[in-house]
């Protein structure tokens, strides 16, 4: 009972030493209490608009029919499509494309004239930007929605010629119906695609960093045990280990609701999921988190500054090997195993599922024992490597 | 008169290199790496057979032909054939599957009295690219579908192949993705990305080189050197760096290009122009916010924190033109901004200088911040000067 409450009275005064670092420090306090709330605001209005619309598109029309004229006026309606340039020739609009004034063309050759009228086959040739996969989307898009219209429209005029009418010929025309339901995404945006990954990585990577930044700055101060109190032995290193890890499970478990339920709410993004489901979720997660940047910091950082040197880029990996851009089914084995080191990429899945998607934790079983997992071998570790540092204080680190 | 102090500043910078080689090492290999990662996760160059699902509700001889047909599509297999819409659902929740087809009872009935029965198809969105991309194949399997149902119907009356098909498609597209004809995911993801992490490396290593010099109180050393003359010592301290990693970009470029035949359409030496401008300005960027700011971690994070963002407001993922109106500004701030118009004109527009010197100008621009990061700098060193001095002199009269 007295050692249980010396335990205590130590992380206490972890707790409390680790508060003071963090707050006197103007770095550390830029990385944990603005970034991630500042990031979060700046990506939301960034993809605020979520889809292009009114892609600027030129047309060469050498058909100069009925229909090619009418395709035209349709595709000018489109939310996704604004013909901006009417060319005479497609040396003209190549101009205009290269120019990236236009960032797809409508050719209509002289030929769909006379197909139309022999009721063969038309062809439409579009030629598509391919600098950004945005631009081909809203293209294809908007002119697909008025090339399906507009098959219907003529398809009634032939079914009109060989005598199938009215509700024969709509019946003939679509024999299936089909009706499309977006999940989840209901615009299909980026925005609300990206944003709940780029957040938890948001998260991830303040926190990571920021732990990194107070290791250094303990080590380069030469307080090679870090911040043990002076009576404690190397052997009581996971006393500091927790005290730390309490001391940042505090500060960011308000930060996290603020970035990942507030911030979602204001700007009236989709999500189905609940604070409580969230909330339980994160926990393992900020711990893995914080037990992962203990044991990189304690190992591996030698100077206050060089953590964000070397590791900063790194983001872009993680974010990568989520499998949020690039599907998890189609990454090549390695990369799937080499991304469950790190507690991003259980993180980000399971936050989507439970977040965007409404899932229940039954449904995340997987990710939140991964996370779990990772949280007690990066404990593990974190103890271990306080330890290591105390045995060879000049390690050889970054 | 000016080589001199440059190249004096350049050699010490080269020995320090030298003599302490480890974060040159490490950011190399991490650039090398991140090559690697990014060139082996899109091998595939489209995600491939995605796992897609079926709920047959009607287990009909059509609604089975519906399964394997979608399963003989290259970019989709059927994972599972569901018997009713809450598995398929929950598989959906889990990540199991992108997409599904709801078939619903007594289709097969409903197309033989020519009544159109339901489709449904539910995708997630909240998997962009994976999502999208099954949508896509499972559409183009619905249309068919519905145009081999046509097609018996018409068959069966008596009309001929030709007539069939203006009836079935009266309109259609010839698509010509320019410059990117297989809709390759890695051209798109690497060609901006891979140079957009050497900048962002470029950058945070400028920086921490000057901010080293702060840290170890050799500032004075440093300006003795060039001559007391902070651009001298900006100049002479960028240039090993800039050697560097513009070789890095450069040998990028040329795998990527040459080895990896990724489309390119315009001359090669304006595209190494571009890499080496590119370079050059994240580096006075560097300088500038390291020159700037006096304290050395806050510096580095202030780099951190800009270049960040570096990525989405190159404009390659989601277009700049999409944005809000100030983010559309604040991109011109951004080196690898122009980098990315560069490349769109040269290499997949087919330009020449005449059209894309802009980019060029707006790059070299960049020195600006140079100029000015070297003043503020000048500025520092003559108050740290003068109040040492005036220490001095306090002392000397004590």
């Amino acid at each position: 009972m007295k050692k249980l409450r010396i335990i205590l009275y130590d992380i206490r005064e972890v707790l409390y030493a680790e508060f003071g670092r963090v707050f006197k420090d103007s770095t550390v306090l830029l990385i944990f209490f603005i970034a991630p709330i500042l990031y979060p605001v700046i990506f939301c209005f960034m993809y605020e608009k979520e889809n292009v619309t009114n892609l600027p598109v030129a047309v060469v029309d050498q058909a100069r029919c009925d229909e090619s004229r009418r395709f035209i006026h349709k595709m000018e309606a489109t939310p996704e499509i604004s013909v901006d340039y009417k060319c005479a020739t497609m040396a003209e609009a190549e101009r205009l494309m290269k120019d990236r004034d236009v960032h797809a063309i409508f050719f209509f050759p002289k030929d769909f004239a006379t197909d139309i009228i022999a009721k063969r086959t038309a062809h439409v040739a579009v030629f598509a930007d391919m600098s950004s996969f945005y631009y081909y989307k809203a293209a294809l898009l908007g002119s697909n929605a008025v090339l399906i219209d507009e098959m219907h429209t003529i398809q009634l005029e032939r079914y009109a010629a060989t005598g199938i009418t009215g509700l024969q010929a709509q019946e003939q025309m679509q024999p299936v119906v089909y009706e499309e339901i977006t999940a989840f995404n209901p615009t299909n945006g980026y925005g609300a695609f990206l944003l709940p990954a780029l957040m938890i990585l948001v998260v991830h990577q303040t926190l990571f960093l920021g732990i990194c930044l107070l290791c250094g700055d303990a080590r380069e101060n030469k307080r090679s045990l870090l911040v043990i109190p002076a009576r404690l032995r190397t052997r009581c290193t996971h006393r500091v280990t927790i005290g730390r890890a309490l001391c940042y499970l505090i500060i960011y478990t308000p930060i996290c609701i603020m970035t990942l339920w507030m911030i979602p709410r204001i700007f009236q993004m989709p999500q189905l999921g609940n604070l409580y489901n969230i909330m339980i979720f994160l926990l393992p997660f900020l711990l893995a988190v914080i037990f992962f940047g203990i044991t990189v910091g304690n190992i591996f950082v030698r100077y206050k500054v060089s953590p964000l040197l070397c590791f900063a880029f790194f983001s872009l990996i993680l974010f990568f090997s989520t499998g949020m851009v690039w599907p998890q089914s189609n990454m090549p084995q390695f990369w799937h195993y080499f991304s469950y080191i790190f507690p991003s990429t259980p993180g980000v899945q399971g936050f989507i599922k439970v977040s965007s998607m409404g899932s229940s934790m039954a449904d995340v079983e997987a990710e939140y024992l991964a996370l779990w997992f990772q949280a007690g071998i990066y404990l593990v570790t974190a103890c271990f490597s306080l330890r290591f540092i105390k045995r060879y204080k000049v390690f050889n680190a970054i | 008169m000016i080589v001199n102090p440059v190249y004096r500043v350049f050699q010490r910078e080269c020995k320090r290199l030298i003599r302490y080689p480890r974060y040159l090492v490490i950011l190399t290999i991490g650039v090398v790496f991140s090559f690697v990662f990014f060139a082996t996760m899109t091998d595939e160059g489209q995600p491939q057979r995605l796992p897609v699902g079926v709920v047959d509700m009607d287990g009909s001889y059509l609604s089975r032909r519906i399964c394997h047909e979608l399963d003989a599509t290259p970019g989709v297999q059927v994972k599972e054939v569901y018997t009713n819409h809450m598995a398929a659902r929950r598989a959906m929740q889990r990540g199991e599957i992108y997409a599904f087809y709801e078939i619903p009872k007594g289709t097969y009935n409903e197309v033989l009295q020519f009544h159109a029965p339901k489709f449904v198809l539910y995708n997630n969105a909240s998997y962009l690219l994976a999502g999208t991309l099954c949508y896509k194949q499972l559409a183009t399997m619905g249309m068919l579908a519905a145009g081999g149902v046509q097609r018996e119907v018409l068959r069966k009356k008596g009309y001929g192949e030709k007539e069939i098909m203006g009836l079935i498609q009266p309109v259609a597209f010839e698509t010509r993705n320019i410059s990117n004809p297989w809709i390759n995911y890695g051209v798109y993801l690497m060609t901006t990305l891979i140079p957009a992490i050497i900048a962002f490396v470029a950058l945070m290593h400028t920086a921490f080189s000057i901010v080293r010099e702060r840290q170890r109180r050799t500032v004075k050393h440093w300006m003795k050197k060039a001559h007391g003359s902070a651009l001298y010592a900006l100049l002479g301290k960028m240039l090993p760096y800039n050697l560097w990693y513009t070789l890095l970009a450069l040998t990028a470029n040329l795998i990527m290009f040459g080895f990896m035949d990724f489309p390119m359409n315009g001359s090669w030496l304006l595209m190494v122009l571009s890499t080496i401008l590119l370079i050059f300005a994240a580096q006075c960027a560097g300088c500038f916010i390291a020159g700037c700011i006096n304290d050395p971690s806050l510096a580095m994070s202030v780099c951190t924190l800009y270049s960040a963002i570096s990525f989405s407001l190159s404009g390659f993922s989601f277009p700049i033109d999409a944005m809000p109106g100030f983010f559309q500004s604040f991109a011109w701030l951004y080196p690898i901004r122009h980098y990315f118009l560069s490349y769109t004109s040269i290499a997949i527009n087919g330009n020449n200088l005449s059209q894309c010197w802009p980019y060029f100008c707006s790059l070299l621009a960049f020195g600006l911040l140079l100029l000015l990061g070297a003043m503020v700098l000048k500025w520092q060193v003559n108050k740290n000067t003068a109040e040492v001095e005036k220490k001095n002199i306090v002392k000397i009269k004590e």
